[in-house]
């Protein structure tokens, strides 16, 4: 492998797996807390998509558009949990699994009935269509911006759960969840904190999905949906660092098996992953990588 | 102080707890003793709001607290250190510690807190910064009941704190026990290891498959165990 | 001594059945008189989607794990069936690339849609008995994974599916008589299953997961096999329904027919059969209805936009609602009596 395409592979993978990072790190966050898988989890990044696009006409600039697209997940991700999950927090996990997944289907049909079925185009900053060339490579720009604000957002995520008292309380909940609140931190404030920390990863890796496919229909939750299992199950489910790990190592799978394998077996990739997934929760249920 | 009036506890169609009554009063320390599974746990849990009685009552200083959510009862001045200790593994004892001392949010105190803290458990003084989950069993011990101690309870509830310790851990767990009851603290005290247990305590409670079957001062208590509890009677033979 | 109780419970058994089979008789009696060909398919879907519910009570009611992968069992009995009941010429025609033997092979309608179920029947006896270790959220994305697996495989094997495209050619063999006698034969297995040694203890190992364990009951064991029945009941479901709508692509057994039948179930209610047949008869009967009011609205264009989604919408908030205000379903685990 020559410089130029080992440089090229290495982008890719970090471009790609910053998103899954991020993807990841948003459903631990939550199921380290409730057990929750939260199927509803890829409609947070329809609701910012659609954000962008209802937002397309208005004449504010695109940050300002993309910080009230990131807000809106937020606030989708909090208000499920206000009015779906809270009710029936003290039922069965099965009965939580099935309202996510219900209300998956909710928000799906609410934008196929309220705005179209059809493809909308999402508005992208221009720098999202530029390339730099790079020791004789052409690296879009989006892909260097998608691995630097993961970066950022990463430091910042360490920096609130090492230093602040909210942080520390919610890796601790993600621990030993009943133990936090017999020491009198509030059960509501730290899932709350988890759910719009859930819709704040869902809303900004929206911004670079879009930016990668330029538009949002009901059903583009899904595919964000299935990384983030997957790589959550490769990070062991109860780890956030594992969860970063896992969604760095399922990009490295997924760019690896678009180079190598031919197209026949490329058609099958999605049935290797999911076998791979199941393999992995039977023989290491705490994940491939052991990380806290 | 605490007073349980009959309170029942299921686990789904298991019943663990039939009328249970029992109390603490000021300054106290009461130890509740029984066999394996006789629903001692159960009882603390349920003070500690983690489990929702079926019947009965618990009143704490003078108000029910019977169904209140956990992180309400904490703040009533009840701190519960459960049977597994609960130590978050991924925390530095550091910040276990500051979550012990949550509902206070007073640096200046955390800071005090925390030096008494070192005072009474010197060895945490010397890992505040490591990983709590390679602290060895007795240090997770001597950790759980620190951080409880962080939040100034005014009744500490302790799970069978010996249990898995080393002879001379144990020594020191009852010591601890004792001089925080010497310094007026109410306790109520989970233990197997009776031989001891009646040695600290002022009163004690003998549950037996979910119901109190003996209670009384520790010394009337030990006669009633040696005719009536085989297990008991062993453990009190084989010290 | 024993005798008495046991005629009692035995008689109390054959009233609930008959409580369950009696409006569906009806029904299919009043479809007979009217005699109209689109409500004839609403029955015969109800029908179909009754015995899918109850392939799903099978295991989710009983065992209490949600499972995913069930109208992944539904998609290989519905291509497995027909691959057998295909006539050659159509087969040279529909799927050309078909291996000799299997082209020109062509059973009757009923061995077809047994082979059918059995495949599925075996092909879940092989994957789930490693899964059955899991429990919640792992079984859940085990269980997902596995529907993802089928329906990767279901979209790609040209071969056996024409791909992703619309497999024709299919026969009509589902008639409304055929459709009726099976969901009758499913509920009487469903029910009976639920009652067997082997539903009780998988329902014990629901209720008090510990305390079932330290009775001695080999919870993998008997979650598999519910697993399997599940996978036989959605496989042969899948058959009739591969005959009665005639041309389907794998699109049919994904995310939406999935959340159709887990809502029937949940509506109703999934620690009984009589929920299970409740749960399919009032969404099946809601669900045509909105979609029949969606068409009318749309063809009339009353509406400046096309009326999609709505169906869904409604059904999810129900099932919402249901979770939270009552969380047994309708039937809060019942059976009628
Ligand atoms: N989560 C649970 N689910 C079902 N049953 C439980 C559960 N926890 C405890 N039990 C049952 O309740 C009864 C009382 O248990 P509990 O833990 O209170 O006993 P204990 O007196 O603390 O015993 P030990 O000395 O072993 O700690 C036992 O029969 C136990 O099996
Ligand atoms: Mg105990």
């Amino acid at each position: 492998m020559s410089f130029g395409s080992f440089l090229q592979f290495l982008i890719d993978t970090l471009s790609l797996g910053s998103l899954y990072a991020l993807m990841a790190l948003g459903m631990v966050i939550v199921y380290g807390i409730l057990r929750l898988v939260n199927f509803a989890y890829g409609e947070y990044i329809m609701v910012a998509g659609y954000t962008l696009f209802l937002l397309s006409q208005s004449p504010v600039p695109w940050l300002i558009m993309a910080l009230l697209s990131v807000l809106a997940a937020v606030g989708a991700s909090y208000l499920t949990e206000r009015v779906a999950f809270r009710p029936v927090r003290e039922q069965t996990v099965t009965a939580m699994l099935i309202t996510s997944f219900a209300v998956s289907t909710l928000y799906q049909n609410a934008a196929l009935l309220f705005i179209s079925p059809r493809a909308k185009l999402v508005p992208l900053p221009d720098i999202f269509s530029k390339s730099i060339v790079f020791a004789g490579l052409v690296v879009p720009l989006r892909n260097i911006l998608a691995i630097i604000v993961t970066f950022a957002l990463l430091g910042f995520f360490a920096l609130l759960l090492k230093r602040t008292i909210i942080g520390i309380a919610l890796r601790a909940a993600a621990d030993k969840f009943t133990m936090t609140r017999m020491l009198g931190i509030p059960a509501n404030l730290v899932i709350g904190a988890a759910f719009a920390i859930h819709g704040l990863l869902a809303g900004v890796v929206a911004l670079f999905w879009f930016g990668r496919i330029g538009s949002v229909t009901p059903g583009i939750g899904l595919a964000p949906l299935l990384v983030a299992f997957i790589a959550t199950v490769i990070g062991g489910m109860r780890s956030l660092l594992g969860a970063v790990v896992g969604g760095y190592v399922l990009a490295l799978i997924n760019v690896a098996f678009n180079n190598l394998l031919t197209q026949n077996f490329l058609e099958y990739r999605d049935a290797f992953t999911f076998s791979l997934v199941i393999l992995i929760l039977l023989l290491r249920p705490e994940g491939l990588v052991r990380a806290r | 102080m605490l007073a349980l009036d009959n309170i029942h506890v299921n686990y789904g169609a298991i019943v663990a707890l039939r009328g249970v009554s029992l109390n603490v009063r000021e300054n106290e320390l009461v130890a509740l003793i029984g066999a394996n599974g006789a629903g001692k746990s159960t009882a603390l849990s349920t003070i500690a709001g983690v489990l929702k009685p079926a019947g009965g009552t618990i009143i704490f200083q003078g108000e029910s607290i019977a169904g209140l959510a956990p992180e309400k009862i904490i703040r009533r001045g009840i701190a519960m250190i459960p049977e597994t200790r609960e130590i978050f593994s991924g925390l530095t004892v550091m910040e276990n510690l500051l979550l012990g001392g949550y509902i206070r949010k007073d640096t200046v105190e955390f800071k005090r807190d925390l030096e008494r803290m070192i005072d009474l458990f010197p060895i945490l003084g010397e890992r505040l910064n490591q990983a709590a989950d390679t602290l060895s069993g007795g240090e997770q011990q001597q950790l759980a009941i620190a951080r409880a101690l962080m939040s100034h309870p005014k009744l500490l509830m302790l799970d069978e704190p010996s249990l898995g310790l080393a002879p001379t851990l144990v020594n020191h767990v009852f010591k601890l026990v004792a001089r925080l009851h010497a310094e007026g603290m109410t306790i109520l005290l989970v233990e197997q290891n009776v031989n001891q247990t009646l040695k600290i305590c002022d009163r004690v409670y003998l549950l037996k498959m979910g119901q109190v079957a003996a209670q009384g001062l520790p010394e009337n208590l030990r006669e009633h165990v040696d005719v009536e509890s085989v297990y008991l009677g062993d453990r009190i033979d084989a010290q | 001594m024993k005798d008495k109780p046991a005629s009692t419970a035995t008689r109390s058994h054959i009233i609930t059945l008959l409580i369950l089979l009696l409006p569906l008789i009806i029904i299919a009696a009043v479809t007979k008189l009217i005699g109209n060909v689109l409500f004839e398919r609403v029955v015969i879907t109800l029908f179909i989607n009754l015995i899918l519910v109850l392939g799903l009570q099978a295991f989710m009611g009983n065992s209490g794990i949600l499972s995913f992968a069930h109208i992944g069992f539904m998609g290989i009995g519905a291509y497995a069936s027909v691959l057998f009941s295909m006539a050659p010429q159509m087969k040279k025609l529909a799927l050309p690339d078909l291996p000799l033997w299997l082209g020109h092979l062509q059973l009757p309608f009923l061995p077809s849609i047994l082979i059918g179920a059995i495949i599925a029947a075996l092909i879940a006896a092989v994957v789930s008995f490693p899964l059955m270790r899991l429990s919640d959220a792992s079984a859940v994305i085990t269980s997902f994974a596995l529907l993802v697996v089928i329906h990767t495989i279901l979209v790609h094997w040209k071969t056996v599916t024409n791909g992703p495209q619309t497999l024709f050619g299919v026969d009509r063999y589902t008639h409304l008589e055929t459709s009726m006698c099976w969901a009758f034969i499913f509920i009487a297995l469903a029910y009976w299953f639920k009652e067997s040694s082997i539903g009780l203890q998988l329902r014990a190992s629901r209720d008090e997961r510990e305390a079932a364990s330290t009775i001695g009951v080999n919870i993998i064991l008997v979650r598999w096999q519910g697993f399997i029945l599940s996978a036989f009941m959605a496989g042969l479901g899948g058959g009739l329904w591969a005959h009665f709508i005639t041309s389907f692509s794998p699109k049919a057994f994904w995310l939406k027919e999935t959340f159709v039948i887990l809502s029937m179930l949940v509506i109703g209610g999934p620690n009984s059969v009589s929920g299970a047949v409740v749960g399919a008869l009032l969404v099946t009967g809601a669900f045509e209805g909105l979609r029949g009011l969606e068409n009318q609205i749309n063809i009339a264009q009353i509406l400046p936009v096309q009326l999609i989604g709505l169906t869904e919408i409604v059904l999810s908030l129900t099932m919402i609602v249901i979770l939270i205000k009552r969380p047994l379903g309708i039937m809060g685990g019942r059976e009628f009596r």
